[in-house]
């Protein structure tokens, strides 16, 4: 990922990144398409089925919206702003992730126990159980793994992209949720709802290997240049703490009920969406400062990496 | 089969709501209410009866309560006694006088009571035209925790319930502010 950017960086000359966030709003039924630069809202594109779940193809031209009460995953045009389809998915599905090779989406169906893989051409699907309520899903870029924060059995399924078999199930914290992973340590973060911290897993070595501290209800975890956020639902507030070392950092104050974050591609800004005051905010990753807010639809869940870039 | 797999999850449900220390599964979108009222009090005034959550008798419906913890956020916890015999358990989560705010959760509901999953509501007093003005704002799920509800446990059904919890308590709550 950081080799690509460089390679556009030094191709094209882009003097900064255009990036865009697709929010699914899921009291208002829609997608906001927001672009990052000047924080305001380009489009709204209607999704219904209740949207919360989201994830972006790895070269930014499409977008997969998850419509647990529809229910189904909406395939979404990310230039176009349109909905080119929508693929049925019975039990709820919740969390999505692209495949890095931009065939197929991995998701979650948090009513049931299975992990779905679906092809986006060929519509075939593969499906694995990994346990009770699957919500967070993470496809690491080695196309190696899926991830999955197994809620309501509080483990992290680590399963073979290729088999499409459970490889390993990790115990972490009580009912994780939002799940990020990092490619240089090979580490995912996993915020656990109900124990108050963000449980830290060795990917490869399949071992829980440390749990950070947060504020009250975390439910969604981003990384950024060497620090993680999680976004503390019932204490209002941003935790970041060293992603290495665990060590924590600063305490942000949030708007109401924060839920999900994701980092702009360079890793200056970390975005975060406050579901029940309707809002995006930006965060300066250094400065640890609010440097922007905007408005988004009715109730801006947006589980999952949100942010796309445009170029 | 498919009613039978319904009732089943239901059932589950149930007897989870029903089991203490269990946290309730619940539905994939929280639901939101948010209710407001002006009271012709000071919010001082108002935020002395709402501020202490061991009196929560202007509470619509309930004829006692039994707590313990004060006001203190994590330790004080109230069992809500209603007229209908049922009773609800809430926990006090945050509590900030100087901001005259305060956020609490339902640990064991009553279905018969709020038909919801995971509330956690905030209660704020700001200063208003008529003297205080009270906003009242929730996150919940529907009690039924898998897809397709039946009637009585839908999203529609949860907003309903606590929104008229929560519009029938601000009124006896002025009540009570506004009188002698």
């Amino acid at each position: 990922m950081k080799n690509w950017l460089l390679f556009i960086v030094l191709v094209c000359g882009a003097p900064a990144l255009a990036d865009e966030a697709f929010i699914p709003n899921q009291s208002s039924d829609d997608l906001s398409v927001i672009d990052l630069a000047t924080m305001t809202e380009r489009a709204r594109i209607t999704i219904g089925g209740k949207p919360a779940g989201v994830a972006v193809s790895r070269d930014g031209a499409r977008v997969f919206v998850t419509s647990p009460e529809g229910p189904y995953v909406s395939v979404v045009d990310a230039g176009a702003r349109k909905v080119l389809k929508r693929i049925p998915v019975a039990g709820g599905p919740l969390g999505v992730a692209a495949a890095p090779d931009g065939r197929r989406i991995y998701v979650a169906e948090a009513y049931g126990r299975d992990l779905l893989e679906i092809g986006l051409e060929s519509g075939s699907t593969r499906r694995v159980e990994v346990g009770a309520s699957p919500s967070g899903v993470v496809a690491t870029p080695d196309g190696r793994y899926v991830l999955v924060t197994v809620r309501d059995e509080d483990r992290l399924a680590i399963v073979d992209a290729v088999s499409f078999t459970v490889a390993a199930q990790v115990k972490v914290g009580a009912h994780p949720f939002g799940m990020t992973f990092d490619a240089a340590s090979g580490r995912a973060y996993a915020a656990d709802v109900l124990s108050d911290d963000v449980s830290v897993v060795d990917v490869e070595a399949r071992k829980l290997i440390g749990a950070a501290p947060v504020g009250k209800r975390p439910y969604g975890v981003a990384l950024a240049r060497g620090r993680a956020f999680a976004a503390n639902q019932y204490a209002e507030s941003v935790s970041v703490f060293d992603a290495q070392s665990l060590a924590p950092l600063s305490t942000i104050r949030a708007g109401e009920y924060p839920e999900s974050l994701a980092a702009s591609r360079d890793g200056a800004i970390i975005y975060l969406t406050n579901w029940f005051s309707n809002e995006l905010w930006a965060i300066n990753v250094e400065k640890l400062e609010i440097v922007g807010k905007t408005a988004t639809g009715d109730g801006p869940r947006a589980f999952g990496d949100f942010v796309r870039a445009t170029q | 089969m498919k009613r039978r797999a319904a009732l089943r999850i239901l059932r589950a449900a149930v007897l989870l709501a029903l089991t203490p220390g269990t946290a309730l599964a619940h539905g994939a979108a929280p639901q939101k209410a948010f209710e407001s009222i002006e009271i012709a009090a000071s919010p001082e005034r108002v935020w002395a009866i709402v501020g202490d959550f061991q009196d929560a008798l202007w509470l619509p419906g309930v004829v006692e309560i039994k707590g313990g913890g004060g006001s203190k956020p994590d330790e004080a916890w109230r069992r809500l006694i209603f007229a209908t015999g049922g009773a609800i358990d809430e926990r006090l989560v945050q509590c900030d006088a100087s901001e005259m705010s305060l956020r609490y959760m339902i640990e064991h509901g009553d279905f018969d009571i709020l038909p919801v999953g995971n509330l956690s509501a905030t209660l704020k007093v700001l200063p208003g035209p008529s003297g205080a003005r009270v906003e009242w704002k929730a996150r919940f799920y529907r009690a039924f925790p898998g897809g397709n509800p039946p009637e009585r446990f839908t999203d529609e059904v949860a907003v309903d319930a606590v929104s008229a919890y929560f519009k029938a308590g601000l009124a006896r709550l002025r009540a009570r502010a506004e009188g002698p």
